[in-house]
Order: structure tokens, then sequence, then C-alpha cells
């Protein structure tokens, strides 16, 4: 009973909390102290790895100007390959991250899922091959998700239309805007 | 020999999903491949036996009325540990786990172990609870994981064992079906297990009467 009551002090439980929280929050700290300068470097690292990945031919990657993230990619003569665009989406269960890659006449070549929560063994086939293959040659007014296998849309994932739609929605969205940018600058880049 | 009783109730006697019940949510969410099974019990399997340590060597330490939210504060700053470390020297790793781990910080089975058994025990019985505990939870997701992913998708770990004849049932794939296997599965875990225990219980039976037979 002593003991009881010498532990429910109110003083006493919020110094134990207290400094329970500034311990973990110092391992936190300094574990984040450490790694941070290797993760920013990876992620810089995966990034140009995944787009290599996306347009094998690419040697270059020049910056789109006024275009955070939006790349052009040239071949080692220096010619236009294609384009990396950046997509965002919001699918089953939170944003998704996509890279798009298309070729210079705006067809799609492939794209890579750079970060998503969709659910494990469903939501995440999104970034599969058996998906992903559907997308290559297509043009954003082929981007529509219907449930019956039609070779010039995108069949969606069994168990997860949403995180199809999604991802078919990001790309689409990416790309239209993209279009517009082309426009707008009469053609070019 | 105490120490494998504790690690061993683990796998069957206790084990978190069979007979526990505990922790079913990722049963059933994670479990449609049976790799997602695996990766996801590897993780619980590292988290929850660091974790049983660490609350092992404060347990004199945390005051008892705040102990639970003491409890989930370390289960916490271990995955993000992990997470960072992950992150900056495995990417490749992380980018494999990271929807896995993040999951784990809310799981009944690993803050249920630190209550139960680390707050009470010391640092090498709770590594070994946990370490049970983990390989249990491992042990029992990979079964359903099999289970599921040979049913739903004909393959098992990828490897294909049906062939395209096979006409793929969507609901093992789906929640629903997690669901109905984890419910036949502990239906017939605790077949077994009240079955064991009958047998152990008779041996002790006939041992009491052959001694009072001696006597």
């Amino acid at each position: 009973m002593s003991q009881e009551n010498k532990n429910s002090s109110i003083l006493q439980i919020t110094l134990n909390f207290t400094l329970a929280s500034l311990l973990s929050g110092a391992i936190l700290a300094g574990t984040y102290f450490i790694t941070e300068p290797y993760s920013v470097s990876n992620k810089i690292k995966l990034k140009e790895l995944s787009m290599r990945e996306l347009i094998p031919t690419a040697q270059a990657f020049k910056q789109i100007a006024n275009k955070n993230g939006w790349y052009k990619a040239m071949d080692n003569k220096g010619n236009l390959v294609g384009y990396i665009l950046p997509a965002e989406t919001k699918g089953y269960g939170g944003t998704i991250k996509i890279l798009v890659a298309i070729d210079a006449e705006q067809k799609i070549i492939d794209y890579k899922i750079l970060a998503h929560n969709e659910t494990p063994g469903l939501g995440d086939a999104s970034g599969l091959p058996e998906f992903r293959k559907q997308f290559a040659g297509k043009k954003p007014e082929n981007l529509i998700v219907v449930k019956t296998p039609d070779p010039t849309k995108i069949v969606a994932i069994t168990g997860a239309t949403i995180s199809s739609r999604a991802v078919t929605k990001g790309i689409k969205e990416c790309l239209e805007q993209f279009d517009g940018l082309i426009k707008e600058n009469g053609g070019g880049l | 020999m105490k120490l494998w009783k504790i690690f061993y109730k683990g796998l069957f006697d206790e084990n978190p999903i069979f007979r526990l019940a505990l922790s079913l949510c990722p049963a059933v969410a994670v479990t449609s491949t049976a790799k997602n099974a695996l990766v996801m019990g590897l993780c619980v399997l590292f988290v929850i036996t660091t974790n049983n340590v660490v609350v092992s060597i404060f347990r004199k330490l945390i005051n008892p009325k705040i102990r639970v939210p003491i409890f989930i504060m370390s289960i916490a700053t271990i995955v993000t540990v992990v997470e960072l470390v992950l992150e900056a020297f495995f990417p490749i790793l992380f980018q494999a786990l990271g929807i896995y781990l993040a999951l784990v910080v809310v799981f009944a089975i690993i803050l249920a172990r630190a209550e139960v058994f680390a707050s009470r025990n010391n640092i090498i019985h709770s590594f070994f609870d946990g370490l049970g505990m983990g390989v249990g939870f491992t042990g029992a997701m990979v079964l359903i994981g099999i289970i599921r992913e040979f049913f739903g998708h004909g393959t098992i770990f990828n490897l294909q064992l049906l062939g395209s004849w096979y006409a793929k049932p969507l609901i093992v794939i789906l929640p629903p079906g997690g669901f109905i296997l984890i419910g036949i599965l502990i239906c017939l875990f605790n077949m077994l297990g009240f079955k064991l225990g009958d047998i152990a219980e008779r041996k002790k039976a006939t041992l009491l009467e052959k001694e009072t037979m001696n006597d």
C-alpha cells in the first residue's frame, strides 16, 4: 500500500514520463543525426537509379526549367529520348508517389512507384510488372480503368480497384499537365 | 531447461495468433502471400525481442501507473530507430519493409508481452520470451500465408504450383478469406491443444495412481 502511494504522486508520474520521453527523444535525435546524411545521399542515388531503370537508353537527365522534379532524358549523342515526370495521387492507404517515363512522342514507357501505403498483397500489385506493362505505349486518352479484359485500356487488379484507379488517374493527370506545358511552349521545351 | 520452456511456450501453448488470439489484424491483412507474411513475421520477431529486453532493463524504473504509455513509446522508438538505420544503410531493404515496419508499432502482442512478461522477469528470460513469441508469430503468419497464397494464387513463395486451369477464388486473398481461415486454424489448434492437454493429464493421473499404490 505504501509502495502504491509513493508511486502515485502526480509529480513522480510526470517526472517518470518526462524522463522516458526525453530518453527516447534523445535516442531518436542521435540516430537521426547519424543516419540523415546517408539517407539523403541514398535518396538521390536511388532516384537516379530509378530514372535510369525507366529509360535505360538515357545517359543524362536535365531538369526542365521551373519544374521541380521534371527531367528531360538525353542519350549519349544529346538526342531527346524521353521525359521523366513525377506524379502524385491518392490511393487506398494514402498518397502514392510515382515516377512516370514517357518517350519523345509522349507515349508511356513505364512507371515506378516510389512510395505508397497500399495493402500488401493487393494494392501494392499496382507496382508489379503484370499491371505496369499495360501502360506501355499508351497515351493519356487510353488510361481508363475497366474490369473486363481490354488491351486498349487498363484492366484493374482483382481486389484492388481503388489502387488501380488511383495509379491510372495520377499518371493521366500528370501527362495532361505535361501536355499542357508542351502546348504552352509551342510544341517543344 | 527453463529457458527452453519459456521459448517453447510461444510456439504452441501460447502461440500469439492461434492460442492467445492477439495481433489478428496483421494475420488477416498481411498474409495474402507467404513472402509478405514471412517478412512481417521477421519484423515482429525482431521488435518484440528488442522491446522485451528494453522493458526488462528498465522495469524497476517505470512507474506502474504509466507503464502502458511508456511501453508504447519504447516500441515506437525501437521501430523508428530501425527505420532510420535501414533507410540510411539498407535503402533497398527499407523500400521493401517500409510499409510493414510502421505497422508493427500498434501490434497488441508486443505490448502484451511487455506487460505480461518483460515487466516482471529478468533480461534473459524476457529475451527468450520475445524470441519464442516472435518465432511462434512468424510461424503462424507463414502458415496462414502459405495456405492463402496456395488457394488464392496457386503459388507458394511465388513458385507456380497450380496451372492456369485453376480458377482462383478471390475471397481467399481478400480479408474475409483471412478471417475464415484463421477461424478454422484457431479451431484446429485448440482441438489439438485440448487433446494434448488431455493426454498429459491422464499421464499425470496414472503416475499419481502408481505412486499412491506404491505407498
